[in-house]
């Protein structure tokens, strides 16, 4: 029970973190090999938002 | 066993259908309308998906998604199926499965359930699903572009320009309804004018003093989302910053168009996107809240199943059952606008194939509750103060004893102190002519969560926090969808002058922005002086935009289909394509040449027209009336378009699947070879 419980929360902050972009934005680090910092957030936000923003948002 | 518990959940989908469906003269409890919806879900989930998944679509996990083949880190990642639907339901859930179950409750409760129950699982469900499907063979491309190469260069160029014109009536009337909300509510107003700073603050915090760290500024967002919820009652009864905030309909429709200039114009870190984030996660919350709400409360429906405006006289929009609930209620049950959801992000992240049946079906599910929820939050209030909170003054009257007056007349008795008293408790002055469904909204949500022990001492919070959720998100889609808009714009002017094209020369951006704006803004303002609302033009036109959509999404995946020699499964398809087509095409028939001219648009120009040839109005009501006509034949043109437009992709659509049929010519797919994969369950 305990168990499921800790899978269950693990996937719900995984969720969390794919809508807040924090996954995407690791994942950019991997592929290019950065270390987090402020420059690596806004080339890596920059990108995201440009693709996210090109696309209609639905009603 | 598992066949006896599907079994029992069969004949539990029927029972609790045919007992909503059936119960007549005393009101029933919430909950049935919950559990047909969910067993219903289920048993569409678990054998009409799966039959799809196994015999037309054939999907196959040892084949690799363009997720794995084109892995990129960025826009292609292999994702955990169960994040990626949280992440799909997200972007599909925006305010059409609130507002509109919430509009529609006019017919009753009933017609709306068994529409969002039944057309989701064998319609909206069916496209989300088959799209995911088509997109994830074809590296994730966009309906537009598979619309382009599966059915031809017409096809593609009429996908475009309806979705362009769609996006403007959405926006139009998407921020209509906040207007109606916030309209002389200086709590609302100063609320939500609150989270502009609010989100300027997130995107410096992100940018610069905290960057990357989305959910710590998330909550701390949040945090102050709900202090300023709870500041704004102060703010309402202070003499002095009460007038500030206390707008008009037009003034709040002038705030929002320059939001919207502004959203498109300014770099998307410091205003859009923070607000954005902040929304998706108030979004999921609020709609995981409401579904706690409803279950521990069971509130009884107040709201008979059918009214007597199934005749088509309704208030808040004319016109009857059919096609109009149908129209109305488009997201929630089957919704043109999420195929361009499965045929963008989501597809480049699938890990296996086998995963687009939860995330594609599934998610499409969950939306159809959330539209459950939605009629039920608007069915426990007493229909008396439903139709006086959703009716227009040009309706009802203006005065609070002639609206009581009227609405009692019809049969639902409400009286001028009732809704004051409710109007108190909220901490509004008035509740009455806010046609738009997101207030009526509120009050059920702030209903229900209001049960707890600390009663109706909360109601006006709750019932501003509900506002506050829904204007929100609702201005998440105003603003990304006006920058969406100026990029389509831009594209299609660039052809013309090279400049114009290019996104980052501001005179191009800010042109552009303006011209969109311009476009809904004109819109918004035309229902905000609407006397009958402008819920009842712009609401129907909206849903027969959307609608149609879908048509042309679900005309692609039939050529699709029909391409890859299971023509014999083209009814999965065709049966809502059919619906649909003949549901947007007396629904836009009826708009434009109806004689009722509460319903057709060329009706009520030409009775204003004889009203402005019998004389005896001022310069003022002449120049207004002049106006009133324009408009109405300017809806009844853009109806107009919407139909031409998907007769022309649906015949071109038919052509080709004649000659395919009929082998009179090649059927080219371009679907992506297969590769086998190598992805193990471990990677996702």
């Amino acid at each position: 029970m305990r168990k499921r419980l800790r899978k269950f929360l693990r996937l719900v902050l995984g969720l969390l973190n794919e809508l807040a972009d924090q996954n995407a934005y690791h994942r950019y680090l991997e592929h290019h090999g950065q270390p987090d910092s402020g420059d690596a957030w806004r080339c890596f936000s920059t990108e995201r938002f440009r693709a996210r923003y090109h696309r209609p948002k639905c009603c | 066993m598992t066949h006896l518990v599907w079994g029992i959940v069969s004949v539990a989908a029927a029972f609790f259908l045919a007992g909503i469906a059936l119960g007549r003269g005393e009101s029933i409890n919430s909950i049935w309308l919950v559990l047909a919806a969910v067993c219903t879900y289920l048993v569409g989930y678990r054998f009409y998906a799966k039959f799809i998944a196994v015999r037309v679509m054939a999907l196959n996990d040892q084949r690799a998604t363009p997720a794995e083949r084109l892995r990129n880190g960025h826009d292609f990642e292999p994702t955990n199926k169960w994040i990626l639907m949280g992440h799909h339901f997200a972007a599909i859930a925006g305010p059409g499965p609130l507002v509109g179950p919430t509009l529609a409750a006019q017919f009753g409760y009933l017609p709306g359930t068994l529409w969002i129950i039944l057309g989701a699982a064998l319609g909206g469900a069916v496209q989300d699903f088959t799209v995911l499907f088509c997109s994830m063979r074809r590296d994730g491309k966009s309906l537009g572009q598979m619309a382009r190469e599966e059915v031809g260069k017409v096809g593609g160029g009429t996908a475009l320009l309806t979705v362009l014109l769609i996006m403007i009536i959405l926006l139009a009337v998407v921020a209509l309804v906040v207007v109606n909300a916030l309209r002389d509510s200086p709590w609302g107003t100063f609320t939500i004018a609150a989270t502009m700073p609010i989100a300027v603050f997130m995107g410096l915090y992100l940018r610069y003093w905290r960057p990357g760290r989305v959910l710590e500024v998330s909550v701390i967002g949040f945090l102050l989302v709900l202090a300023v919820v709870i500041g704004g009652q102060w703010v309402s009864r202070s003499p002095s910053l009460a007038p500030v905030f206390t707008l008009s309909g037009v003034a709040l429709a002038v705030a929002i168009i320059i939001y919207g200039f502004l959203a498109s114009a300014l770099p998307v870190w410091l205003l859009l996107a923070p607000r954005d984030y902040l929304s998706t996660f108030v979004k999921l919350g609020v709609v995981f809240l409401l579904a706690v709400g409803i279950l521990l409360v069971r509130p009884q429906m107040a709201l008979p199943p059918l009214t007597r405006f199934v005749d088509g006289t309704g208030p808040i929009f004319a016109g009857k059952i059919f096609p109009f609930c149908f129209i109305t209620i488009a997201c929630g049950a089957i919704s043109g606008f999420h195929s361009l959801i499965s045929s963008g992000t989501t597809p480049k992240m699938i890990a296996k194939e086998w995963h687009a049946w939860p995330i594609g079906y599934g998610s499409m599910l969950l939306e159809g509750f959330v539209a459950i929820m939605a009629i039920i939050a608007a069915g426990v209030l007493q229909p008396g103060v439903f139709f006086a909170v959703n009716s227009p003054a040009g309706v009802v009257g203006a005065t609070p004893e002639a609206a009581a007056a009227t609405i009692t007349s019809w049969g639902f008795p409400v009286t001028a102190g009732e809704m004051e008293a409710l109007a108190a408790d909220v901490g509004e002055k008035t509740l009455l002519h806010r046609t738009g469904g997101a207030p009526s909204l509120a009050l059920g949500m702030a209903h229900i969560f209001a049960s707890g022990p600390w009663g109706r001492a909360v109601l006006g919070f709750w019932y501003h926090f509900a506002i506050m959720f829904e204007a929100l998100f609702i201005l998440t889609v105003v603003d990304a969808g006006t920058r969406v808009g100026r990029f389509m714009l831009q594209d299609l002017l660039g052809h013309v002058w090279k400049p114009l094209g290019r996104v980052s020369w501001m005179p191009s951006v800010l042109l552009t922005s303006a011209l969109i704006v311009a476009a809904w803004g004109y819109f918004l303002v035309q229902g905000v002086l609407d006397p009958l609302g402008g819920i009842n033009s712009l609401w129907p036109l909206f849903g027969i935009a959307n609608q149609l959509l879908a048509a042309v999404a679900l005309t692609v995946v039939t050529t699709v289909f029909i391409k890859t020699h299971r023509a014999r499964y083209m009814w999965i398809t065709c049966l809502p394509l059919a619906w649909l087509v003949t549901v947007t095409f007396a629904g836009g028939w009826q708009k434009i040449f109806s004689p009722e001219p509460r319903i057709g648009f060329l009706a009520q120009a030409a009775q204003l027209e004889a009203r402005l040839a019998a004389g005896g109005m001022s310069a003022a009501q002449i120049s207004e009336t002049k106006a009133l006509i324009f408009n109405a034949r300017l809806d009844a043109a853009v109806c107009g378009v919407f139909l031409i437009l998907v007769a022309v992709i649906l015949t071109s659509s038919i052509r080709l699947w004649i000659r395919i049929l009929k082998g009179e010519t090649e059927a080219r797919l371009h679907e992506a070879p297969f590769v086998p994969s190598r992805l193990s369950a471990e990677e996702i």
